[in-house]
C-alpha cells in the first residue's frame, strides 16, 4: 500500500524539520469547538503507574493518549511525525537516536517536560529493583541519556531502522509521565496520572467512569475541540451498543467478535464504523521437534487444510480477515509472493497418506467461548484430511508458560500490531530466541532476519521479509489465522478519529458536529 | 434473649474462618497461577521463580493463610497490586451501589408478591391464583441477561425513556441516580417476585387450612382481617428466610445485572478481581460478603424468635 511512498521518503524521516507545527493534517470539514464524547469501552481502567500495571490495555490505551504524549505519532499516512520530539537522527550503524525535544512544555503539575523526566521515566521501568513487566519491551534499549534540557539520546542493543516509529503511540514504555507526581503521590500515583497531553484527569469513580478536561496550556491546543472526555467501562457488549444507540455513549469500542452490532451499525445511517486493519495477525506455532509435527509433510498438510473464510464466517460472521503472513494489510511490509499455501483438501489429504502414520495431536486453546469455538473449528478442518486434534483448553495465563518451555505440540500465540516488524520476527524466528516457539532452526532464515534489521533501504528490507515469509510459509512452522483488525462505532456526528494504529482509540482530536 | 443473641453471635466466628479458608485455597488453586498472570508473555521459569519468592507465593498455603488473617484481625485488608487500593476504600466506594440496588429490588420485589401471593391464596384454585402462578413459574424461568436486554431495548433504545446503562452517585443527583436504577431493579424484581410469591403462597393456604381460621370464621370476622391479621404473620417465617438470603446474596452484588447495567458495584469488583487474579481484593471481598451474608442470616434467626416465641424458648 505505502511502500514506494515510504521508501522515496526516507532520507526526510530521518531529519525531519524542526518546528513542524501542524499536528494533524487539516480535515475536510470544519471543526465544531466545544462540548464532550461520550466513550464505551470494555474493560474497567486499572491505572497507569507502570509499574503497578505492566501493560496497558485497549481502555487504558485510550485515556492516556488523551493525558500523555510520546517522542512522536503516525500520521494518516503511517508517517513518522514530531510530537514531543521535534527532530531526530540516527547514528550510521542506527544503534543510536537523538532526538530534540520540544521546549516550553510542562506537564499538568507544573513540572518543565525536558531529557532529564523522559530519562527518569526510562529509568524508572528500566531498573531491576522496580522489577516492572513493562521492563521485557524496552529490552532491546541500552540506555537513555540526557546531554543537555532539550537532547534524549537511546542507546540501542541492536540496530532499528525505523526507531522513532517505535515510540509513536501512548503505551505503558512511550508514554511521558510527571516524575515529580509519581514521587510525591507513592501508591496514590497509579490512579492519580499526569502527563503533557491535551487533557487531564477531572475525575475517577472505579468502575464507573472517568472524566478528562481540556488542559487550558496545552502546547498544541488549537488543534483540541472538545471541552471533555467522559470514558466509562461497559462490559457487556449488547448493552455497550444500546447505550451508543440510545445516546448515552458517542463511541464505543468493539471487536470482531460483536459481528452482529458491528454488522448493523454498517447499515445505520446514524452511526459510524471506525476499523482498521493493523500489522501482525492471530497466529499458531507447531513445536516441530514432536512427533508427528516433526514431519514438513504433516505440517503442510493442516496448513492447506484451513478454510479461513469458512472459519471467519462460523466464528464473526465473515469479518475477521484471512492472514497468510505474519506482516497484514496494515503493515508495510506488501510481497507480491508470500508463499502462503494454497487451501487445498486433496494435496493435504495425500500429504497426510503419504506420511503413512496416523496423524495425532494436541493444541492448546484458551478456556474460553472464543477458545473452544476456534478449537472446534479447527478439528472440523483436520479430520477432514485424516489428522486427529485433541482440544486442550487452558486458562490464558497458562499459555505462555507451556510455550517458554516448549510443552505443547500446537500453541496458539499473537504477532502484536508495532509499527516495525523486527522485533517481532526476529524474537520469534531467529534460532535460540525463546520465543522462537517452533522450535526450528534454518541458517537462511538467521541471514535474512539478521539482514533486515541492519538494512536502511525500505525496499531490501521488503524483500526480506518476503523471502521470510515464504520459508516459513514453506517449511509450515508457524500459521497465520486472522489479521488484527480494530473496530469502534460512533455516533455519525463524531468525527476526526484517527487512524487506530495498535488498536489505539485516540479521541483527543475529535469533535462533535 | 439476650443469651439467645450471644450465643448466635458466637456461631459467627467459626463460619467467617471457613469462609476466610475456603475463599484462600480457592483463590490459591485456580488454575494459572498469580506469578504467570503478572509476567504474562514474559513468563520465563526464572522470572516466575523469582517473582514468587518475592510475593511470597513459594510460601505453603497454610502459612499465607496464616499471615493473611494475622493482617485482617488488625484491620488491614491489604492492597491491590494492581491499582494500589486498599480492599476497605474500594469496597467502600461500589458497596453503596449494590446495597442499593438490592434494596430497591426487595422492595419491589415484596411489594408486587406479597399482595399478589395473599389474593392468590385467598382464592387458591381460582382463575386470579392459576393466571399468577402461571405467570411466576415462567418468569422464574427468564434468565437476568435476557430480560435485562429486553428492557434495555424497549426502554432505553426504543422508547428512549430510560438509560441503558451507566449510573450517577446518589448525592450528587437523587433523582438522575433513581433514573439508573430503574431498569437494573426492574430487571432483579422480575426475577425475584415469584419466589417470594410462591413461597407465601403456600405458607399461607396451609395456614388457611388450620383451626383457628376455621375458628375467626366461625367468630364472623371479615375475610381481610383474617388474612391480614391472622393468616399473615404466622405465614410469612419461609418468607422472611427467602428475603433474608436475596439480601445476603445480593450484598454480594447482582453480578450480571451490574455488568449489563454497567453499574460499578461489589459484583463488577468481584469479576474483574477473578480476571486479573487480584487475590487480595478478591479475598478481602468475598470474607467482608460473607460476613454481610451471615450477619443478615443472624438477623432473619434473630427475627423468627420474634415471629414466633416457639423458637426463643427452644421448642421448635
Amino acid at each position: 500500500m505505502k511502500a514506494p511512498t515510504r521508501a522515496s521518503k526516507l532520507a526526510p524521516i530521518f531529519l525531519v524539520t524542526a518546528f513542524a507545527t501542524g499536528m494533524l493534517a487539516t480535515p475536510a470539514s470544519a471543526q465544531k469547538q466545544g462540548g464532550s464524547i461520550t466513550v464505551g469501552l470494555e474493560l474497567d481502567i486499572t491505572g497507569f503507574d507502570p509499574l503497578k500495571v505492566g501493560v496497558f490495555d485497549t481502555a487504558a490505551l485510550t485515556a492516556a493518549s488523551a493525558m500523555f504524549e510520546t517522542l512522536t505519532y503516525l500520521d494518516d499516512k503511517g508517517e513518522t511525525k514530531p510530537k514531543l520530539a521535534l527532530s531526530w537522527v540516527p547514528s550510521d550503524d542506527f544503534k543510536t537516536w537523538t532526538f530534540k525535544l520540544r521546549p516550553g512544555v510542562k506537564f499538568h503539575d507544573g513540572t518543565p517536560f525536558n531529557a532529564e523526566a523522559y530519562k527518569a521515566n526510562f529509568d524508572r521501568q528500566k531498573d531491576p529493583a522496580n522489577k516492572c513487566r513493562c521492563a521485557f519491551y524496552i529490552s532491546g534499549v541500552k540506555d537513555v541519556q540526557a546531554p543537555d534540557e532539550l537532547t534524549l539520546v537511546y542507546h540501542l542493543a541492536d540496530p532499528a531502522v525505523n526507531f522513532p516509529a517505535l515510540v509513536s503511540y501512548s503505551n505503558q514504555n512511550a508514554a511521558v509521565q510527571s516524575p515529580t507526581a509519581w514521587k510525591t503521590k507513592g501508591d496514590d500515583y497509579n490512579r492519580n496520572p499526569v502527563g503533557t497531553g491535551p487533557y487531564m484527569l477531572k475525575s475517577w469513580t472505579a468502575g464507573d467512569r472517568m472524566i478528562l478536561e481540556r488542559n487550558p496550556d496545552y502546547w498544541d491546543k488549537d488543534k483540541i475541540y472538545l471541552d471533555r472526555i467522559i470514558l466509562k467501562p461497559l462490559p457487556d457488549a449488547q448493552s455497550r451498543f444500546a447505550s451508543l444507540q440510545s445516546g448515552e455513549a458517542d463511541l464505543v469500542w468493539d471487536d470482531e467478535w460483536d459481528a452482529d452490532n458491528v454488522q448493523k451499525a454498517q447499515k445505520d445511517s446514524k452511526l459510524t464504523v471506525h476499523t482498521y486493519t493493523g500489522s501482525g495477525a492471530s497466529v499458531a506455532a507447531f513445536n516441530t521437534k514432536v512427533a508427528p509435527l516433526d514431519d514438513v509433510r504433516v505440517r503442510q498438510a493442516l496448513v492447506m487444510a484451513l478454510d479461513r473464510k469458512k472459519w471467519s464466517q462460523a466464528t464473526t460472521n465473515g469479518l475477521a480477515k484471512p492472514a497468510t503472513n505474519p506482516y497484514g494489510d496494515g503493515s508495510w511490509v506488501k510481497c507480491k509472493d508470500d508463499g502462503a499455501l494454497p487451501y487445498d483438501v486433496e494435496k493435504a489429504k495425500a500429504l497426510i497418506k503419504d506420511y503413512g502414520k496416523p496423524v495425532e495431536f494436541k493444541m492448546l486453546f484458551t478456556a474460553t467461548p472464543r477458545g473452544r469455538a476456534n478449537g472446534q473449528v479447527l478439528q472440523q478442518f483436520w479430520k477432514q484430511v485424516g489428522a486427529n486434534m485433541e482440544i486442550e483448553q487452558v486458562d490464558q495465563a497458562t499459555i505462555p508458560p507451556r510455550a517458554f518451555m516448549r510443552q505443547f505440540q500446537v500453541t496458539p500465540w499473537r504477532i502484536v500490531d508495532l509499527a516495525d516488524p523486527d522485533t517481532q520476527m526476529y524474537a520469534n524466528f531467529h534460532t535460540g530466541s525463546p520465543v522462537a516457539l517452533a522450535n526450528y532452526s534454518d541458517p537462511e532464515l538467521d541471514k535474512l532476519l539478521e539482514d533486515a534489521r541492519t538494512t536502511v533501504e525500505i525496499d531490501k528490507r521488503i524483500e526480506d521479509y518476503c523471502a521470510v515469509s515464504r520459508l516459513i510459509n514453506k517449511e509450515a512452522i508457524w500459521f497465520w489465522n486472522f489479521q488484527n483488525t480494530y473496530y469502534a462505532i460512533s455516533s455519525a456526528k463524531v468525527k476526526g478519529l484517527p487512524k487506530m494504529y495498535s488498536g489505539v482509540i485516540d479521541v483527543s482530536r475529535t469533535w462533535k458536529e | 434473649m439476650v443469651f439467645f443473641i450471644a450465643r448466635r453471635l458466637l456461631y459467627l466466628v467459626p463460619v467467617l474462618i471457613a469462609v476466610s479458608l475456603l475463599t484462600f485455597s480457592i483463590a490459591s488453586l485456580l488454575p494459572g497461577d498469580l506469578a504467570y498472570v503478572i509476567l504474562g508473555d514474559q513468563a520465563t521459569p526464572e522470572k516466575v521463580a523469582a517473582l514468587r519468592a518475592d510475593m511470597g507465593l513459594d510460601q505453603p498455603i497454610l502459612w499465607r493463610y496464616l499471615g493473611w488473617l494475622g493482617h485482617v484481625l488488625q484491620g488491614d485488608f491489604g492492597r491491590s497490586f494492581r491499582t494500589g487500593q486498599t480492599v476497605l476504600q474500594a469496597v467502600a466506594e461500589r458497596l453503596p451501589i449494590s446495597i442499593e440496588l438490592m434494596l430497591l429490588a426487595q422492595l419491589g420485589a415484596l411489594a408486587i408478591g406479597v399482595p399478589v401471593a395473599i389474593i392468590c391464596a385467598a382464592r387458591s384454585g381460582g382463575p386470579f391464583d392459576r393466571f399468577m402462578t402461571g405467570t411466576a413459574f415462567g418468569m422464574l424461568s427468564v434468565p437476568t441477561f435476557l430480560s435485562a436486554i429486553l428492557l434495555i431495548y424497549l426502554f432505553a433504545v426504543e422508547l428512549r425513556v430510560l438509560p441503558a446503562t451507566g449510573y450517577v452517585p446518589l448525592a450528587e443527583d437523587p433523582l438522575a441516580n433513581l433514573r439508573f436504577f430503574v431498569l437494573p431493579s426492574l430487571t432483579l424484581v422480575l426475577a425475584e417476585w415469584p419466589g417470594i410469591m410462591r413461597v407465601l403462597r403456600s405458607d399461607m393456604i396451609a395456614t388457611l387450612q388450620e383451626d383457628y381460621i376455621a375458628l375467626a370464621k366461625a367468630k364472623g370476622l371479615t375475610p381481610s382481617r383474617i388474612l391480614f391479621v391472622h393468616a399473615l404473620k404466622p405465614s410469612s417465617l419461609t418468607l422472611v428466610t427467602v428475603t433474608g438470603i436475596n439480601i445476603g446474596r445480593l450484598i454480594g452484588g447482582a453480578v450480571i445485572v451490574e455488568t449489563i447495567f454497567a453499574l460499578p458495584g461489589i459484583g463488577r469488583l468481584l469479576v474483574s478481581a477473578i480476571s486479573t487474579r487480584d487475590l487480595i481484593i478478591l479475598q478481602g471481598v468475598v470474607l467482608l460478603v460473607a460476613a454481610g451474608f451471615v450477619i443478615m442470616n443472624f438477623i432473619v434467626d434473630t427475627l423468627y424468635a420474634v415471629l414466633d416465641p416457639r423458637i426463643r424458648h427452644g421448642h421448635a
